[in-house]
């Protein structure tokens, strides 16, 4: 049985789509098999990201209507034989998938699969509720800006009263302007939020030309922030990598388990 | 060479308001009351002072913060009246 994991926000623009695409990727290089789910209905764009945009003739809409089979609607990624992507819908709106046919999908793709990863939309309404309705974690992503985290705070709330457990990716990070005194650094990006760090991507310039090419970065070479992906897709996998720089403390941790943090309502 | 944009007042680096902000934006967002609310809720509590001890109601104050992690703390203050004022 495979483990899903969503790739969330809040706020739009932060690199969920350019992660789940990365750290599929790099969990298929390893030899897991690995599904791609864009969850992003009406706004679909992990198909371009991959490079894949014109192989699509089924979605996920047409597979949560029993219009075909989840077989039919998978692509295969020529350049990995173990990974494969279910598109999104971009005639449909949200509401056209409810969370049980998340759930049931999702399930079913597991027990096929080692990884389903589900690119969630931007936002905290249906699309989100949809996206998070079958994940068995989290994976967070922030820039350190005051308004993603901010919009990410609200997201960790929402998955802690749905008991979804989850991670940390502080995206973009540049050591040059964090020195110079202008930019939140991981650390203080952990130490707002409370959470679990999965690790932090360097802002890289390759991440531009490699999405422009349809191509992921950890595909394309080792840029700084495909070395990074390549590093967190093997702590997802449950292999001992270095430990970040910065984590939670015992007491976030705690506090959060026991249920004593405050969750918005 | 260029040291980073300083908050003219405080002399703290953006990355140190940044921080002050997020976690007082924060602590607000996290007991999901709105403004309205909270002023409701000042003016009640000001009124349940006022049935024990003198207070001006004006002055009481409701701030939230967050502590430690993901630990946020409500405070009210209010200054008491002399009683033979």
């Amino acid at each position: 049985m495979g483990r899903a994991i969503v790739i969330t926000s809040g706020k739009g623009g932060v690199g969920k789509t350019t992660t789940t695409a990365n750290l599929g990727t790099a969990l298929a290089q390893q030899g897991h098999s690995v599904v791609l789910i864009d969850a992003d209905i009406g706004l679909r764009n992990l198909d371009v990201v991959m490079g894949l945009e014109n192989r699509i003739v089924f979605h996920l809409v047409d597979v949560v209507r029993g219009r075909c089979p989840v077989a039919k609607a998978l692509i295969r990624d020529r350049r990995l034989e173990n990974l494969w992507m279910l598109p999104a819908s971009q005639t449909d709106d949200k509401d056209a998938v409810k969370p049980e046919d998340m759930t049931r999908l999702v399930e079913e793709l597991k027990s096929t699969h080692d990884f389903v990863l589900i690119d969630c939309p931007a936002g905290i309404e249906q699309g989100f509720k949809n996206a998070i309705a079958g994940a068995d974690e989290a994976v967070v992503v922030a820039t350190p800006e005051v308004s993603s985290i901010r919009d990410a705070d609200r997201v960790v709330g929402l998955l802690a009263a749905q008991d979804v457990p989850a991670r940390l990716i502080v995206n973009r990070i540049s050591a040059h302007l964090v020195k110079r005194g202008d930019m939140l650094s991981q650390a203080d990006v952990i130490e707002i939020l409370a959470l679990e760090m999965l690790g932090a991507i360097p802002l890289d310039d390759q991440i531009i030309a490699t999405t422009n090419n349809g191509m992921p970065a950890v595909l394309a070479g080792k840029s700084p922030a495909a070395r990074e992906f390549i590093r967190i897709a093997k702590r997802l996998a449950g292999q001992e990598t270095e430990v970040p720089a910065a984590s939670v403390g015992f007491f976030g941790r705690l506090t959060r388990a026991l249920g004593l943090a405050p969750s918005p309502a | 060479m260029w040291n980073g944009v300083k908050n003219f007042l405080s002399g703290k680096s953006s990355r140190e308001v940044a921080k002050g902000r997020l976690h007082l934006v924060l602590a607000h967002d996290r007991t999901g009351l709105e403004g309205g609310r909270l002023q409701e809720m000042r003016e009640e509590l000001a009124a349940v002072i006022a049935k024990y001890v003198p207070i001006d109601a004006e002055a009481v104050e409701i701030q939230i913060e967050t502590r430690s992690s993901r630990e946020t703390q409500l405070t009210v203050s209010s200054p008491i009246q002399p009683r033979n004022a």
